[in-house]
């Protein structure tokens, strides 16, 4: 999903995480029961009751969208804002707090689509009477045309499933030069065929994608459709200053009654775009005025989790979910010294994760990764880790590995983090250095962070990364990040480790052809273990999302599919008189 | 005087094109890919070449910067067929990420970080000539240092502290102010000014300490000038030989420097922006460094360039204008 750029200031964040430190392990997070670390209101518990219709619902923000266009809408949480709002999408996730969340339901489409032929062919019925914001009727070959869209190459940096999946896309350049797929038919207005290249069991999560939305051909704009997606869902866009505003006011014809998910309480939502994050933070902490009808689009900032988490009603103002990614320390591969699997084996019991869990804002906003599939993918709870031991390393096991290396002297290795990691990087620092690890900190700007670690010939010894899952299916995890296949060389964003095993490769062409989901879950987290035995990056943290909400925002939490952002399905206001006037 | 204008007006498009060929081979030799950040994480090579391709960038780079030069005199098509992009003259470049010209976008910023320039401008003139003359007619005494003292400890203070200082001050803990939200001039103007009077005098602050003590020194010098003691003996009343022939001669390396900090402003002043959420060409090029987004980083350096350039030539007009051996 999106690459997280990372600008969390080192010592507000020591410093919070000194605040925070509770007497409590921080050993993995598990969904089963309550939890006592969570900052925030508890999972399950939406924020401010059941909305009211009405009102306007100001959005508080750091940034502009990366891509409105839903080929090209694959950065949360405007993936969320943009299929929940403006336009639906085929499948969709259910709009509850808590584990329901990761349930889909049928959106555009009659059910969850009906597959054949083993899974490699998906057939849905679209729902009869949909359309547009211009009551033009919404028809299966607008669904077509918008997934072949992605794959023209001005409308790249979209979701790339239909490129995996479909079947004769080689050479494919999208449609705008006339051409279209023949893996997709549209036997009638109501009906839509995928015909995949191999069994994909998921593909009812797959289409909650937005590349599975419709654009009708006779709205194409190219690049500059980004500005003005065409309307399928509740809103439309009334006006969009890029990284100014964005106004979005109801879509008169947008039918409620064919839509089981979307509440669109507010009659109104403006995005304010821009603002400095911490002004965000004390704007919405504050609710004066119209900041009290506010959500905040970006994480609460570090410095601002101190004046909130002491203060009960503000607190209770505050979402703080699971992310569902899971962070952690690629190591390279590709050459010495982490070429070597018994050096990669010492840094599992090397690093110390509790050191980055208080470098990273402290336990109430991380738990200890023990695995590279965050616990949302493997039933809710932390995969069995393969390198046990204290979250706080185990320096006797990772000596015995290095001289099993050949180095029981340590060795000189590099790590490059962006600016805002650098509390972090110093961290890992002293943690390898109780093993004779003598780690050189390199910062680069957080512009240019991917970039570097990205350009395979010149990448670091080390670098912190992440990486979070379309949907729940560790299919949208493991390939991304451990298929060798996916290396490139320059903007290498997925397998930062470099990591080229054939016979995990192999496994992971097997699994995704599995028919049974289940099935493949479970031989998906094997596979996690299997991976882990060769240890190419260190799982260290599992991160919450901090969202603050003002005082008159209902129906607000942070839904487990979004990576914790706010369902804007059902958000809006307690009192929507309070924004008249 | 035609002539002197014409070799300026070729020295400035000399330095512009020299600003120009840089800024593009520095961008060409970073790191950041924009065709990789626009193809996305999981993009294929294959993929990768077909983005880079559409977006011009397999081209040599003496190619492109051909074609970008082509482009800034008449526009020029971006791609072919129905996948082509028109960027009209004067074309910047085209802003992927946005979705449009970078012209538009720069035509878009421009009048907020032109608000918050003249603005500001007027208000550090105001405060540092004035501290600056009133410092320099008492030499030496009280109010000179207490004047002078509190100019360099303003100066001292880095705008990013000023910025959070002031907004804690007279936003958060008094409520005197909103949180800054930019409302154009023509929509409301009393909204227009009371959103912009905190970085106003941010900006202000930082900049009339150096105005005062530039006008302080530069008055004291002009003032112990034979020809003001001329005018003294003349019996010329006090005010009239401060201010007609003091002051007129004293601003002259005051407005030499309010071209240039003028100019530099009106191309956007990053930090201010992103502090106070201020969407001008500052801003926009910060967002663009987030993004990778070359060409509007590009376009903002050449504006700022431009801005820089242009306020230079319009003093030494003045100064041409006034002094006939400049010209020669």
């Amino acid at each position: 999903m999106s690459r997280r750029t990372r600008a969390l200031s080192a010592s507000l964040s020591t410093s919070l995480a000194l605040a925070l430190l509770a007497a409590c392990s921080t050993q993995g997070g598990d969904e089963r029961g309550p939890d006592k670390r969570q900052p925030g209101v508890a999972t399950g518990t939406v924020i401010g009751g059941t909305p009211k219709r009405g009102g306007t619902l100001t959005v508080l923000s750091n940034q502009d969208f990366a891509h409105l266009d839903p080929a090209r809408n694959w950065v949360m949480p405007t993936m969320d804002f943009g299929t929940r709002l403006i336009y639906r999408t085929l499948t969709t996730f259910r709009a509850a707090p808590g584990k329901k969340g990761s349930e889909i339901v049928p959106d555009l489409a009659t059910d969850l689509g009906r597959s054949s032929d083993g899974g490699r062919t998906w057939t849905f019925t679209l729902k009869p009477g949909l359309v547009y914001e211009d009551g033009t009727p919404i028809r299966a070959r607008d669904i077509k045309y918008n997934v072949e869209r992605s794959f023209a190459p001005d409308l790249a940096g979209g979701p790339d499933y239909a490129q995996r999946y479909l079947a004769g896309t080689e050479g494919y350049a999208g449609p705008l030069d006339g051409e279209h797929l023949d893996s997709i038919r549209t036997p009638d207005d109501r009906t839509i065929v995928f015909s995949l290249r191999r069994p994909v069991a998921e593909f009812s999560y797959t289409v909650t994608l937005p590349t599975f939305s419709p654009v009708p051909e006779s709205r194409e704009k190219g690049v500059q459709y980004d500005l003005r997606p065409f309307s399928s869902g509740p809103y439309r866009i009334e006006s969009y200053a890029r990284g100014k505003k964005l106004v979005l006011g109801r879509n008169p014809h947008w039918d409620a009654a064919s839509d089981p998910v979307r509440k669109a309480y507010p009659d109104r939502i403006v995005v304010i775009q821009g603002l400095k994050g911490g002004q965000i933070d004390d704007r919405i902490i504050e609710s004066a005025g119209a900041d009290a009808s506010a959500v905040e689009w970006s994480d609460l900032q570090p410095s601002s989790v101190a004046k909130v988490l002491p203060k009960p009603e503000i607190r209770q103002r505050l979402s703080a979910e699971r992310t569902g990614c899971t962070d952690m320390l690629a190591l390279n591969t590709s050459r010495a010294p982490f070429d070597d699997p018994k050096l990669r084996q010492a840094m599992q019991y090397a690093v110390d994760k509790e050191a980055q869990v208080t470098a990273n804002g402290g336990p109430a906003l991380n738990d200890v990764a023990t695995a590279y599939l965050p616990p949302s993918l493997t039933g809710g709870r932390p995969a069995d880790p393969v390198h046990d031991g204290p979250a706080t390393g185990d320096v006797t096991k990772a000596e015995k590995l290095l001289a099993e290396a050949g180095k029981a002297d340590g060795f000189d290795t590099t790590i490059t983090v962006s600016t805002g990691d650098k509390t972090r990087a110093e961290a890992l620092q002293q943690s390898l250095d109780r093993v004779g690890i003598r780690l050189r900190i390199e910062t680069v700007d957080p512009s240019v962070y991917y970039d570097t670690i990205g350009d395979t010939a010149n990448a670091p010894d080390m670098a912190i990364s992440g990486w979070c899952p379309d949907y729940p299916s560790a299919a949208t995890f493991l390939p991304f990040v451990f298929d060798g296949r996916t290396i490139k060389p320059k903007g290498n964003q997925g397998n930062v480790s470099q990591f080229r095993d054939k016979a995990v490769e192999k496994r992971m062409d097997e699994i995704a052809a599995m028919p049974d989901a289940t099935a493949a879950n479970e031989a998906w987290t094997a596979l996690d273990q299997e991976i882990q035995r060769t240890s190419p990056a260190i799982p260290l943290l599992w991160e919450r999302k901090p969202l603050l909400v003002g005082d008159n925002i209902a129906g607000a939490f942070g839904h487990p599919s979004w990576t914790g952002q706010f369902d804007f399905a059902v958000i809006g206001l307690k009192d929507p008189s309070r924004t008249r006037g | 005087m035609i002539a002197y204008l014409v070799r300026r007006l070729l020295g400035v498009a000399g330095v512009l094109l020299a600003i120009c060929a840089v800024t593009f081979v520095i961008f060409y030799l970073l790191p950041a890919d924009p065709a990789s950040a626009a193809c996305g994480k999981t993009c294929s090579p294959e993929r990768l070449a077909e983005v880079r391709h559409f977006m011009g960038l397999d081209q040599p780079v003496w190619r492109q910067f051909g074609d970008y030069l082509v482009g800034i005199f008449a526009g020029r098509e971006l791609g072919s067929g129905p996948h082509a992009l028109q960027c009209g003259f004067p074309c910047l470049g085209y802003s992927y990420e946005n979705a449009l010209p970078v012209w538009d976008l720069l035509m878009d910023r421009l009048p907020v970080s032109v608000s918050l320039a003249f603005g500001a401008a007027g208000l550090w003139l105001v405060l540092g000539l004035s501290a600056g003359v009133t410092a320099a007619l008492r030499k030496g005494g009280l109010l000179d240092r207490t004047l002078m003292v509190g100019a360099v400890a303003t100066a001292s203070l880095p705008v990013y502290f000023t910025a959070v200082m002031l907004l804690y001050g007279l936003v958060r803990l008094t409520g005197l102010l909103p949180y800054p939200a930019y409302v154009p001039l023509t929509d409301d103007p009393v909204a227009w000014a009371v959103n912009l009077l905190l970085p106003w005098i941010a900006l202000a602050l930082l900049y009339a300490a150096m105005y005062a003590r530039q006008s302080r020194s530069s008055m004291i010098e002009t003032m112990a000038q034979p020809y003001i003691r001329t005018a003294r003996a003349k019996g010329l009343p006090a005010r009239t030989v401060v201010v007609k022939h003091g002051l007129r001669s004293a601003m002259m390396p005051v407005l030499t420097l309010f071209g240039m900090d003028l100019g530099a402003l009106l191309a956007g002043a990053v930090i201010t922006e992103s502090i106070f959420g201020i969407p001008g060409v500052g801003r926009l090029f910060y967002d663009a460094l987030q993004r990778s987004d070359q060409p509007v980083v590009l376009g903002v350096t050449l504006l700022a360039a431009f801005f820089i350039v242009a306020a230079n030539v319009v003093i030494d007009l003045l100064y041409a204008a006034v002094d006939p051996r400049v010209r020669n």
